[in-house]
């Protein structure tokens, strides 16, 4: 920031006060509408070997992420009630996200989603539904891009979106397996 | 019997949000305007108070954020998700400023500007905020233009620099005057040097 000086009536503080938004004086809507209605787009630059690399960076995130936390697994408690671990067809059948991808992603995939399944029911039920709702949501996101990418599968915007929905759903499936990890519990505690 | 562990600050909301602007952003790609019209209620009100921020003179600024749309409308092909929609509309915004400013030039040389007053009435009633932005718009435009991208809108120098096409070090240079004139004008102790 522009300075350390933080006193409540310091310049900083001032400027940190001040309101982010203000409304137009008009909806400014009608005239945007017209003017993107007029006239025609400008063609989209062409995409490079970007499925590729988008392939092998997921796939390295993955086994990434999961060489972080794996390892807690033997730390969660044993309970009466735990989510079957999923299959490899199961997984493979919910995972909206299937990438041309070999066995080793594949295996990594199912074991990430394994993992979250069994860390989602040691959570409160209350924190279980808004998670629910989030991956609910990222899916139905990931849906929408791909009916977009159906009718332009080159579009550049399009596949870069589809890359940062696959890193949200990778970080709420870390999220929740950190959060409910109970050596991370303690160590916040 | 469950064993449940509480999650500590599990960010769901900024997770959704997320998600759904990727969403309308992938719609507004593929040539939804509804979707791009969300997109538009959902940030018009910072892209606005930028634009008047920079211009310090409402109706330019409201010009310009119709145009930082209708452009954000035809580069969307092009933009790169490694930004966040926000930033890359910002970028778009102080584009769209500056082109006015060299069709318009004396557009921008306000003072202590009336309009950017009735705005903030408009939005807020907090008088202190009030004169700090009658001061902000009264600066001379080099050291507000610096002071609305890195001092509000967290821009680094570099940034700044390359969007209003100055070197970093005047950057800098501009960032201190601005805080020392607007220190002076608010009756705040002198920055440090």
């Amino acid at each position: 920031m522009i300075s350390d000086n933080t006193s409540p009536d310091s310049l900083d503080a001032r400027l940190a006060a001040l309101p982010a938004e203000a409304a137009p004086s008009r909806d400014l809507w009608p005239g945007i509408l017209g003017a993107i209605s007029a006239a025609p787009r400008p063609a989209a630059r062409p995409m490079s070997r970007w499925p590729f690399a988008l392939a092998a960076g997921v796939g390295v995130a993955f086994v990434a992420g999961i060489a972080g936390w794996i390892g807690g697994r033997s730390q969660v408690p044993t309970v009466a009630t735990v989510a079957p671990a999923a299959t490899a067809a199961e997984a493979l059948r919910q995972a909206s996200f299937a990438l041309p991808a070999g066995s080793e992603y594949l295996a990594t995939r199912v074991e990430l989603e394994r993992v979250y399944h069994e860390r989602l029911e040691l959570m409160a039920p209350a924190t279980r539904v808004r998670i629910e709702a989030d991956l609910r949501t990222i899916r139905t996101a990931n849906e929408d891009i791909r009916r977009a990418l159906a009718t332009d599968p080159q579009s550049p915007v399009l596949n870069r979106l589809l890359e940062s929905i696959w890193q949200q759903e990778f970080n709420l499936y870390t999220t929740v397996a950190r959060s409910s990890d109970p050596a991370a519990q303690r160590a916040r505690t | 019997m469950h064993a449940t562990a509480q999650v500590v600050d599990f960010p769901d909301t900024a997770v959704r949000e997320a998600a759904e602007e990727a969403s309308a952003v992938g719609a507004a790609a593929g040539g939804d305007r509804r979707a791009f019209e969300r997109l538009y209620r959902s940030h018009v009100g910072r892209v606005t108070r930028l634009c008047l921020r920079l211009t310090g003179h409402r109706e330019t600024a409201e010009d310009c954020v119709q145009d930082t749309f209708v452009s954000a409308w035809r580069a969307l092909s092009n933009f790169q998700s490694r930004s966040t929609f926000s930033t890359w509309l910002y970028r778009i915004a102080v584009n769209a400023v500056l082109a006015r400013r060299r069709g318009l030039a004396h557009s921008f040389e306000v003072t202590v500007d009336t309009d950017a007053g009735e705005l903030d009435r408009r939005v807020t009633t907090d008088t202190p905020a009030i004169d700090l932005e009658a001061a902000i718009a009264g600066l001379p435009d080099g050291a507000r233009h610096v002071l609305v991208l890195v001092g509000l809108y967290g821009f680094s120098h570099e940034e700044a620099g390359r969007e209003l096409g100055i070197a970093v070090g005047t950057s800098k240079a501009q960032l201190h005057r601005a805080r020392r004139l607007l220190s002076t004008r608010l009756g705040l102790s002198e920055e440090a040097p």
